[in-house]
């Protein structure tokens, strides 16, 4: 882009300057949401003219299709098109959930999607604390908590039930940021990098925060993540609720998930933590949470005291791809778990797993990290007059598309 | 429909960020770099089934939109305060820890500076580094090719002095 240089200066700023307009991007988000506003101000006629224009290219396309099969599609779409540009049917601003009962739509995250088993075989995911006498490949992993203080054996035992529906689950998997991609997410904050601390991507700062941006962590692992820490004192304008104030601030830092949670907030003293739990649609199923090495929930966090914000973390937005991968059935799930227990013995106290859900977890992988499916069963078991939880993770993924 | 229109779609996703990256070295936030920025792309929404491509190229029509949207956002909020807003959000001095003698380029810091330049530096700069071509630069602003050059290195020369001065 430099054009014949006067001097070595001028040729450095020449690249600065590219540097500095290739960087500078607008906020996560905004492209889809001005790209929706834009949709949403054409007129009717004209969308209804593409919605036909698209589908008479799509039977052109397809010219084995029966004649009467496409006057039945032709009905069905129609009246699907009129549904939809009519309003009713969609969601977003002005629609309201009717107590919770109406998921919202899946694909709120910006998703890539790839053919069944696109992505190989798959690294197995893992519980923190997994006990030694555990099988090491493939098997199921368990965890104590709180604190995964008993680290003995402790055998297992299956009173609840599972009957899972599905026999397909989406795998997501994004590639390893860069600093470059870190510098623009800092930059759509309006950030401006300060220094690249070691274990970091960058230290940015704008004139209320600084902000800390972090590649994957293998172990445990933990997707690439941002911390913001306010720099001067300052308040949230407006009053309500910590999750409330929570979105508020996120909102305004443009920091806002684009993927769907749940939200918990728990008080210590003065301070309120907000969680947003972060959770993956798989169709068939409903919402999965997103847990960590101890399968524990997680997302992003804000801390507050009173309307002041004291730290917010989260995951950066990333390009998710996904792709579909055949999990085992309930069935084979639970054997899993009795085989892994060891044997009933004495002084080998026995955890009672009355519940599972399916869940997501994070397995670094170098270039690619992934988020694979899991069932997480859980209980509770008595040793030494004190009471743990005790989890075990079963990778939900088929073992013939299991790298480990 | 002109067959060598490209979707609009596949336009406002190559330039988007383009465009978005012009308007903010021009105007003194963020926000106001995003309202302007939807408003170029509304309006060549609008727009865009009178464009004609053998006239010109995607880049140069869009580029005219930003451009006169960010003139139009002048004109309606005034110099004054685009000066204000721009001196309020630069970044605040770095505090380096370490120390260290080699400060690293702050781009945001550099694009302060080119908003800080006259009107047709200004533009010169934004407009070459967001990927036109001289000949484009000078269409836009309506000069020869050779004096878009010219324009634009007095630009370079002019930004160069200025953050020699900020730095001394």
């Amino acid at each position: 882009m430099s054009d014949e240089p006067e001097d070595l200066e001028v040729a450095a700023l020449q690249r600065q300057l590219d540097d500095a307009f290739e960087t500078t991007r607008p906020r996560a988000g905004f492209e889809d949401e001005l790209w929706t506003r834009m949709q949403a101000q054409r007129p009717a006629g004209s969308r209804l003219r593409d919605a036909w224009v698209g589908l008479v290219q799509s039977i052109r396309e397809a010219p084995t299709v029966p004649m009467a099969a496409v006057a039945a599609v032709l009905v069905v779409v129609l009246g699907a098109s009129a549904l939809v540009y009519s309003g009713l049917g969609r969601g977003g601003a002005g629609s309201t959930a009717t107590n919770g009962a109406a998921a919202p739509a899946f694909g709120s995250e910006p998703l890539a999607l790839s053919s069944p088993g696109a992505f190989g075989k798959l690294p197995a995911p893992v519980l923190a604390g997994r006990n030694s006498d555990q099988p090491t490949t493939g098997a199921p992993q368990s965890a104590t908590s709180p604190g995964a203080a008993y680290s003995g054996p402790v055998a297992v035992k299956w009173t609840g039930k599972l009957a899972l529906t599905i026999n397909t689950a989406p795998v997501f998997r994004y590639h390893e940021p860069s600093t470059n991609t870190a510098d623009q997410f800092a930059t759509s904050l309006g950030a401006v990098l300060v220094s690249r601390p070691a274990g970091f991507l960058g230290s940015y700062q704008t004139t209320d925060f600084s902000v800390r941006v972090r590649g994957t962590i293998q172990s445990p692992p933990r997707e690439p993540t941002y911390i913001v820490l306010p720099i001067a004192q300052s308040f949230i304008n407006g009053a309500g609720a910590p999750m409330d104030l929570a979105l508020v601030f996120l909102g305004e830092h443009s920091l806002a998930p684009t993927w769907q949670y749940a939200s918990d907030t728990v008080i210590s003293g003065d301070v309120a933590r907000v969680t947003l739990s972060r959770q993956f649609g798989v169709s068939g199923y409903g919402y999965a949470y997103l847990v960590d090495g101890n399968g524990d929930r997680y997302g992003a966090e804000v801390d507050l005291q009173g309307n002041r914000p004291i730290s917010a973390t989260g995951p950066i937005p990333l390009s998710l791809e996904s792709a579909p991968y055949s999990i085992i059935s309930s069935d084979q799930a639970v054997q899993s778990v009795l085989a892994s227990s060891p044997v009933a013995a004495s002084g080998v106290p026995t955890a009672t797993l009355n519940s599972v859900e399916l869940v997501y977890s994070l397995v670094a992988a170098g270039d690619h990290s992934f988020y694979e499916p899991s069932f997480l069963f859980s209980g509770t078991f008595t040793a030494n007059g004190t009471t743990y939880v005790k989890r075990v993770l079963v990778p939900a993924v088929d073992p013939s598309q299991r790298s480990s | 429909m002109v067959a060598d229109r490209p979707p609009f779609e596949d336009l406002y996703r190559a330039y988007l960020g383009r465009i978005y990256a012009y308007v903010r070295a021009q105007v003194g936030t963020s926000a106001d770099a995003e309202d302007i920025t939807a408003q170029v792309f509304m309006n060549a929404y609008q727009a865009y089934a009178r464009f004609e491509a053998r006239n010109t190229t995607p880049a140069a029509w869009l580029f005219r939109i930003a451009r006169n949207a960010t003139l139009d956002h002048f004109r309606s909020h005034g110099r004054r305060e685009r000066l204000r807003r721009t001196i309020e959000h630069e970044p605040v001095a770095e505090e380096d820890p370490s120390g260290v003698a080699e400060e690293r380029i702050q781009y945001r810091a550099l694009l302060v500076r080119v908003a800080q330049l006259p009107e047709r530096q200004r533009d010169a700069i934004s407009l070459r580094h967001s990927g036109l071509s001289f000949e484009e630069v000078g269409t836009l602003l309506k000069c020869s090719e050779d004096a878009a050059k010219m324009l634009y290195h007095r630009a370079v020369k002019a930004l160069k002095e200025a953050v020699e001065k900020e730095a001394v």
